[in-house]
């Protein structure tokens, strides 16, 4: 247990009737690059103003570094938060902006500046303190908004989707440079975002949270290979989803009664199945791919050509079918009827119904 | 009072003690020493006799609607119709400003909404805005000099032989009409202005595209976006003009009294507060009543004033 | 309207100029009036250009008087009504949608209902407060300042609170969320933070009151009891007599009002400018430019403008054309008073002459009864009128005019002496005179034409 360590003991947060946030319960290591994933409206930006503390928890409890965060306001708390607008003062200077964490706390104008201009050296932006905030670029401000957080030392940075403002190519030199500083200072950053691919490049580990719920915790890899709920499955990444009846199990290993024929897969998040049991198979468009001699065939609808990758659309008994395959070779015709195959063991089976692990 | 607790500590939490104490009284302080109690102050003397200072709180000082019968009825049997048509016509007379009003700025809104951009729109605002800074006696004073019988239009119109004695524009009210509409245009301009302002100029497009000639634009497309700042604005002008006190003292006619001017003469000429304030109190009632009762017609909600 | 459509366009620019016209050509009449010699205030007839005015408004004991009363007002209508505003539009903006509907509807009240009201619930509210606690005529709740700073701010801080709520309605409140996550109290997030966005508001929320102070005048013609404001003091002038020196005084409200409009204007298109960025506009890309339409610039630009436009004032000598344009009505009087002489002696010769036909074919009807018609006019009336000339004559408009009733007309031209009272049109105020202008006129009554001699 270190003072960068974030606990939620089963954290309830309502408005009313609307439950945002349903018993979370999770821990965040100290030094962890932590994602909170979801789509918008799931309560990921809620929990992160919970832990920030501008909500206290209907029920449950916040705990940073052991300590219960109950009435403690959001200016006592040894965390950080950098707004999705970045909330940079617009009538402060860049210096008086990182150094405003050291003037509410008494710290003399010299002492102020000098620490102003280590941070902006951090961020690799030496010598910008006298510029007023709307002189900078965008990419510039995210990083006087990280340097401004930073300037509170804080134990626990937070970030609410700060990216979402840039263009693709900023965003992507962001992610790096987000890691970079992350690592740097070595603080616990508890990253909150929309997009898939901030999440899985950045994170040490992702919560996938949906309507209130987080639905699976784990590393990135095993969050796309490995999904535990339907959810999961749907939301990162794209996936082909076929239903089923179970056949059997053995160990891991689930066979499907579907309409193109039986298919197995590994079952999601180690669970048992009875035989009869409504799930669904989902395999991920890469994995699948054209055999003389496949598990089942399908008819190609249309394909299209994007770069390096090119996406098959295919129709295997009424589902609704897509595959990727990279390279050239002659497009498949419209109408062709095609053997495909794919890895079972990175195949997921998982209740037809959405319920969790 | 739970409410008033549970505000007061948001506002604490939010801007610390200090902040929460200097909004939580100021507001009380303005809504109920500055607002409210005065009118009740008001009212309550609406009701009494008017005594001379050592007989207030005797045996005398008893509740009364005299002053409210003498604006029925007058000194005598018959009804008091002086005090009374002077009332209907002050109120007419802010209907007709208030009119005019409406018609003369709505195109400006309009242009200045729709039609006007860089430094030409802001021209307009300059140029609407700095005569409403001018002193409103000396507004008034402006048309004396143009109405008076030596004034710039009896000068034109007598030099070019257009008519050969003076007019009386004052005695026809003509001045002090022109003076009230000039005086509040800009608050009639400004809601307009902000009411069709939101409106998408791609609609306007649209409908003249579909055919529709320039009056039906207007009339089917922007006057309902327009409509709240319409009554929002001559909510504003009527009841202003309504007020109006020193207007009709420089520029009524002799004869034809505003009904200020009645409640001026009880209270500084006549020395009688109490029916001073049952008069004040007449013509807010009135000028409330008749407002709530336009909006009823019209089909306003009252949220939408002054905004 | 439309764009798009000459007619339309037409039709905008038409009706924008003619209604600028009427917005501004009152203004201009006025102004244009305070630099004619005539003691009213017209233009026509042009005498001479002076600024003899300017010097009679300031020598206007009870008006500066009245101005050290409203100054001290306005400081304190100022001074309450500001914070009082902000108050009021900090607690619109942070509490529930139901109940702020409610207060914004309680709190703007004041600004529609009739100043006549506000001012007599004011002193009726604090007379018997003061009463029932006891004090006398002299103490504060009798005071014509403290109870006309009370009575302006019930209404004038709604004034400040709409300007307050429009820029807060503009105020990212995660910037004060930002302040505290980064450490300040509340009450720091406050003064930090918010009151510097507020700040512009502040100045234009003061300079707004103060100006509806100074102008008020229907509540406060109430309030201020026995003393005077500015304002009152004008009113009553207004009301009783005017000269030109009101013209004077509405010439340097507006030129104040237009070098605060285009200062103003000026600080807010930098304030624009600089939140846009430097790229937006070219006038500020560059330092000089920046320099040029800075405020503080534009202000001395203008003021330079006004203090030379004075002091060329200062210095204009009218008095030649003053007395060239007085010796030419005493010329045309004793002409006219010749000429009735003779006329009288004729009419004596014919008794049974109308005693109407006083003006044989004068063609203006600017009675005779203002000796100040200028020289180029034609040969006035019969009525002489030796007592019009001399400046500071109580009412140009006869006495029809103010509040004042038909039966107390300030006639300014009495017969002289000299005139026998049997004289053509001789006496303004003759009874039966079927003018409604007072009896200034009466010898331009209508239905009275003149028959030749």
């Amino acid at each position: 247990m270190t003072t960068r360590d974030v606990r939620l003991d089963h954290v309830t947060i309502r408005f009313g009737a609307h439950i945002a946030v349903d018993n979370a319960l999770l821990t965040i290591e100290g030094g962890e690059f932590f994602s909170f994933l979801g789509p918008s409206g799931c309560g990921k930006t809620t929990l992160l103003r919970c832990v920030s503390g501008f909500i206290e928890p209907t029920e449950g409890r916040v705990l940073i570094g052991g300590k219960d965060m109950a009435r403690v306001g959001p200016n006592k708390r040894p965390t950080a938060l950098i707004f999705q607008n970045l909330a940079l003062f617009p009538l402060m200077s860049v210096a008086d902006n990182i150094a405003f964490p050291l003037e509410v706390r008494g710290v003399g104008r010299k002492e102020r500046r000098r620490r102003a201009d280590e941070l902006l050296e951090l961020i690799a932006l030496p010598g910008l303190g006298d510029k007023k905030v709307y002189e900078l670029s965008g990419g510039q401000r995210q990083r006087v908004a990280i340097a401004r957080a930073l300037a509170v030392e804080p134990d626990i940075l937070l970030l609410d989707e700060p990216l979402s403002a840039l263009d693709l190519k900023l965003r992507q030199h962001m992610r790096t440079e987000l890691r970079a500083i992350q690592k740097q200072v070595g603080l616990t950053f508890i990253y909150i975002t929309h997009d898939q691919g901030e999440a899985l490049t950045m994170s040490d580990r992702v919560a996938v949270m949906n309507a209130g719920v987080i639905e699976q915790i784990d590393d990135p890899v095993t969050i796309y290979e490995r999904p535990k709920t339907p959810f999961v499955a749907g939301f990162v990444g794209e996936t082909n989803t076929i239903a089923g009846k179970v056949m059997s199990q053995s160990g891991l290993d689930v066979v499907l009664d579907t309409p193109l024929g039986p298919l197995s897969g590994m079952a999601g998040g180690g669970r048992h199945f009875s035989v009869g049991d409504a799930c669904l198979l989902f395999v991920r468009p890469e994995q699948l791919s054209v055999q003389a001699a496949g598990a089942f065939s399908a008819t190609v609808v249309k394909e299209e050509f994007e770069g390096n990758l090119r996406h098959v659309f295919l129709d295997g008994a009424g589902t609704p079918l897509r595959l990727s395959r990279v390279g050239g070779g002659a497009p498949l015709a419209p109408g062709t009827s095609i053997a495909l195959s794919y890895d079972h063991t990175r195949s997921t089976v998982l209740p037809a119904s959405g319920a969790r692990a | 009072m739970n409410a008033v607790a549970r505000i007061f500590r948001d506002f604490s939490g939010k801007h610390g003690l200090g902040v929460a104490l200097y909004i939580g009284i100021g507001v009380l302080v303005w809504v109920i020493v500055l607002i409210t109690l005065p009118q009740l102050a008001m009212l309550d003397y609406s009701f009494r006799n008017n005594l001379p200072p050592p007989m207030r709180g005797g045996e005398a000082d008893v509740y009364t609607l005299v002053n409210y019968r003498y604006f029925l009825f007058g000194g005598g049997d018959g009804l008091n119709t002086l005090d009374m048509w002077v009332l209907g016509k002050t109120i007419l007379a802010a209907v007709v400003v208030t009119f005019i009003d409406v018609l003369l700025c709505y195109p400006i809104a309009f242009i200045l909404a729709h039609s006007a951009t860089g430094v030409a729109a802001r021209l307009m605002v300059l140029g609407l805005i700095v005569p409403f800074w001018v002193n409103e006696i000396l507004r008034a004073f402006a048309f004396r000099v143009i109405f008076g019988a030596t004034g710039l239009i009896n000068g034109i119109g007598l030099g070019l032989g257009l008519w050969d004695a003076p007019v009386d524009f004052i005695r026809a009210d003509v001045a002090l009409y022109s003076s009230l509409t000039y005086s509040y245009i800009l608050l009639m301009v400004f809601p307009i202005y902000n009411a069709v302002e939101a409106l998408d100029r791609n609609q306007i497009e649209a409908a003249r595209d579909m055919g529709a000639a320039w009056w039906r634009v207007h009339w089917r497309i922007v006057l309902p976006v327009a409509k709240p700042g319409i009554a929002s604005g001559a909510t504003i002008v009527f009841m202003l003009t309504a007020g109006a006190l020193a207007a009709p003292q420089i520029l009524g006619g002799p004869s034809n009294l505003w009904f200020t001017q009645l409640i001026y003469q009880w209270f500084n000429d006549a020395g009688d507060w109490a029916r001073g304030s049952a008069y004040a109190i007449i013509l807010l009632f009135t000028c409330l009543a008749f407002v709530l009762l336009m909006m009823k017609v019209f089909k306003v909600p009252i949220g939408a004033i002054g905004r | 309207m439309s764009t798009g459509n000459a007619t339309g366009r037409v039709f905008s620019v038409g009706y924008t100029l003619l209604f600028f016209a009427f917005l501004f050509g009152p203004l201009l009449i006025m102004s244009a009036t305070a630099f004619n010699s005539s003691s009213f205030p017209r233009i026509t007839p042009w005498e001479c250009f002076t600024t003899d005015w300017f010097g009679v408004l300031i020598s206007n004991t009870r008006l500066m008087q009245g101005l050290v009363t409203s100054i001290i007002i306005g400081v304190g209508v100022v001074a309450i009504s500001v914070p009082l505003g902000l108050a009021g539009a900090l607690a619109l903006a942070e509490i529930t949608p139901s109940l702020r509907s409610a207060l914004y509807t309680v709190l703007i009240t004041p600004v529609l209902i009739p100043g006549v009201v506000l001012g007599i619930s004011t002193i009726v509210f604090w007379g018997d407060l003061g009463r029932s606690l006891g004090g006398g005529f002299s103490t504060l709740f009798f005071n014509g300042i403290f109870l006309t700073v009370i009575g302006q701010v019930t209404f004038i801080a709604a004034y400040a609170m709409l300007i307050f709520s429009a820029r807060l309605q503009r105020f990212d409140p995660t910037l004060t969320e930002a302040a505290l996550d980064l450490g300040a109290t509340p009450g720091q997030a406050f003064r930090k933070i918010l009151l510097p966005f507020l700040r512009p508001a502040i100045g234009s929320a003061a300079f707004l009151t103060l100006l509806a102070s100074f102008e008020n005048y229907n509540t406060t013609v109430f309030t201020i009891l026995a003393d005077n404001t500015f304002t009152t003091a004008l009113a009553s002038k207004v009301r009783y007599g005017t000269d030109p020196s009101l013209s004077a005084l509405a010439v340097i409200i507006i030129a104040v009002t237009l070098i605060g409009a285009i200062v103003h204007e000026a600080y807010t298109r930098r304030g624009e400018a600089l939140v846009a960025g430097p790229a937006k506009s070219g006038l500020y890309a560059n330092r000089l430019g920046r320099l040029a339409v800075h405020p503080l610039t534009v202000f001395a630009l203008l003021v330079g403008l006004a203090g030379f436009a004075v002091y060329g004032g200062m210095h204009h000598e009218s008095g030649a054309c003053q007395g060239r344009i007085m010796e030419g009505k005493r010329a045309e009087q004793e002409r006219l008073i010749e000429e009735q002489q003779r006329r009288m002696k004729e009419n004596a010769a014919r008794p049974q002459a109308p005693a109407a036909g006083s003006a044989p074919g004068n063609p203006s009807p600017f009675g005779g009864a203002f000796g100040n018609v200028g020289p180029a006019a034609p040969p006035a009336p019969a009525a002489p009128a030796p007592s019009g000339s001399a400046p500071g004559n109580p009412s140009p408009f006869g006495g029809a005019f103010g509040n004042v009733g038909p039966a107390t007309p300030s006639v300014p031209a009495a017969p002289p002496a000299s005139m026998p009272p049997a004289g053509p049109a001789s006496s303004g105020s003759a009874p039966g005179n079927p003018s409604p202008f007072g009896g200034a006129f009466g010898n331009v009554a209508p239905g009275a034409p003149a028959p030749p001699p």
